[in-house]
């Protein structure tokens, strides 16, 4: 089946639920669903026989508060899926809210999400429902924050010892306290 | 398990929980494992990783583009040009490039396959070293120290070469070089030799490797494997044949593949992969064309570094592109590459600015963790260290 293919038959079965999708000039198939039909979704991509979606490549999570604080949601999950006996290839997108970003997890269907989901639970703080071992997993246990939001501080200076009274430790929150430009 | 008032020592429970790692020889870095033991037998196996993390994905969205190419290398260290190219690739696609130079092309496949075998090198050595033999590991080792002497002649640095950039590679190959690689080409195949008769044959190797740490085709599937592990379960999947990039479609080499998916089919499949990364290094060489070696889009890719003395353009372009960097268009984008453990991709959103948004690295190491400690249930202790080899992480990638 060509992407064009699965595109309409998606459309045709979900309807209003795909929000967005489309063939990018790269041939690459792009779907953007509602996170309340988004489980439905996956279970019928990686059951149906024409498609056979049964690699799961990656899951990631992008934070879009600096780059376009009106968006409607702030966060995006990104899964990738390939078939391993065809030559198919979808990339499924799905928004969720700045309030209890909550998406159900698809480790029944792909045992390979199972460090991704909680990944993005660690870096994002997503809930990632029904995961079966949900935790922490690069972050120590009891770690405050989640590091990979665009409004978790990039690093703290902790000034460990000095001869002046007034040293405090330093917080640097973003780019511009960071001063990587050398022209600027 | 309790101390009774008879004095002897009684088990609480029927399984005893046994910690390996993180500071462990065998475990390739610091990878803890936590192991529930039913006497020999691994009942169940936890994970625990993070120890190594470094925040790259974090530090890189605040970074040039360039300034993310040598955090790339630190990656997965042992073959730092696949994750270059990865890397590079991807911005490359956002940028909209088509078509590369052949020359570039040409030498990144070099670079790429001799990291491959370098990588392949490390862990055939330390994988027989876990398994208790010690002269491949030595053996292995020579060749490596050969691949790195490369390295450093074309890039001036042993490991973390940094040499492919975006627009093509960062310096054009000299004669010297050339003529190390061949020396290396010819010299290779011989060694390999002597590895397998070493190994393959060996009964030990044989009797501590085969049917242990079994994957069917699809149950690597399920688990994400990839690379060498999903190829030694019998699924012919290589990114290099699958979607080619770096004109990959312009070599002759097999994917080699094999059925059984335990521990002795994955090491023949590396085997064999060498040898098929050195013809590919053959074939570049015998047909490496002339040319440029990088884009001539001199808003992508820094001028010429002699042009800068004669000419004002070259001049104010290596100027913006060292200070301001190469803007990016808006977009998201992912190219899947075959690194050697697997398949390694970037997934990069742009703002339409100089720094990346969101870098995420597709990690085979990271990925194959949960599937490999699905291997060592009901597998016996001494197996768990051939296992972690067989499956050849490293820890860089998987904790970034």
């Amino acid at each position: 089946m060509t992407n064009e293919e699965i595109r309409e038959q998606i459309e045709a079965i979900f309807e209003s639920a795909i929000q967005h999708s489309k063939v990018t000039a790269h041939g690459e198939l792009e779907v953007r669903v509602a996170v309340d039909q988004f489980l439905m979704l996956m279970a019928y991509l990686k059951q149906n026989r024409d498609y056979d979606f049964d690699y799961l490549s990656h899951i990631t999570g992008v934070d879009y508060l600096d780059m376009d604080p009106d968006r409607e949601f702030r966060f995006e999950v990104v899964y990738e899926l390939f078939s391993s006996k065809k030559d198919h290839h979808i990339r499924v997108f799905v928004d969720l809210p700045e309030v209890e970003p909550t998406i159900p997890s698809v480790y029944h269907l792909w045992h390979g999400a199972d460090f991704p989901e909680r990944e993005l639970y660690d870096m994002f703080g997503f809930i990632v429902m029904d995961h079966p071992n949900m935790k922490r997993l690069i972050m120590p246990e009891g770690w405050e924050g989640h590091p990979l939001l665009r409004d978790y501080p990039l690093t703290v200076e902790e000034i460990a010892f000095s001869h002046n009274p007034d040293h405090k430790s330093e917080l640097i929150k973003t780019q511009e306290d960071v001063k990587v430009d050398p022209w600027a | 398990m309790g101390v009774t008032e008879q004095g002897l020592l009684e088990r609480d429970k029927d399984t005893m929980t046994l910690n390996m790692g993180p500071q462990h020889p065998s475990t390739h870095g610091v990878f803890r494992v936590v192991l529930e033991m039913d006497g020999e037998i691994v009942k169940s196996a936890e994970p625990d990783i993070g120890f190594l993390h470094t925040g790259i994905e974090k530090t890189a969205e605040n970074k040039r583009y360039i300034h993310c190419i040598p955090m790339t290398d630190r990656l997965d260290y042992l073959s730092p040009p696949q994750n270059n190219l990865a890397f590079c690739l991807t911005v490359e696609k956002l940028l909209g490039v088509k078509e590369l130079p052949a020359r570039a092309d040409y030498l990144r496949v070099i670079m790429c396959e001799l990291g491959r075998i370098g990588s392949h090198l490390v862990w055939l050595g330390t994988h027989a070293l876990d398994i208790g033999a010690m002269t491949v590991f030595l053996y292995a080792w020579r060749e490596r120290e050969m691949i790195l002497d490369l390295n450093e002649m074309i890039s001036g640095v042993r490991m973390m070469t940094s040499y492919i950039r975006v627009g093509g590679v960062a310096k054009d190959a000299t004669p010297e070089w050339l003529d190390g690689v061949r020396k290396f080409v010819d010299y290779f195949p011989a060694k390999v030799d002597e590895y397998e008769s070493l190994l393959t044959n060996n009964p030990i190797w044989l009797d501590r490797t085969r049917g242990i740490g079994t994957m069917t085709k699809e149950e690597a599937v399920l688990w994400s494997m990839s690379g060498p592990v999903l190829r030694a379960s019998g699924l012919n999947w290589d990114w290099r044949k699958r979607k080619p990039y770096s004109r990959y479609d312009e070599f002759n080499f097999e994917i080699p593949t094999q059925d059984h998916g335990d521990i002795y089919d994955r090491y023949l499949v590396r085997v064999e992969e060498m040898r098929q990364s050195r013809e590919i290094i053959k074939q570049a060489l015998d047909n490496l064309p002339d040319g440029p070696y990088k884009l001539e889009d001199n808003k992508i890719s820094l001028p010429p570094r002699d042009t800068l003395h004669t000419s004002m353009e070259s001049l104010i372009h290596h100027f913006k592109l060292v200070s301001d960097g190469v803007k990016v268009p808006k977009g998201s984008a992912y190219v899947p590459t075959e690194g050697a453990r697997g398949e390694v991709g970037f997934y990069i959103v742009s703002d339409g600015s100089n720094t990346p948004y969101r870098v995420k690295l597709r990690a085979p190491s990271f990925m194959g963790i949960p599937g490999m400690c699905k291997m060592m249930e009901g597998a016996f202790i001494a197996d768990v260290v051939a296992i972690i080899g067989s499956i050849d992480i490293v820890m860089g990638e998987v904790d970034r």
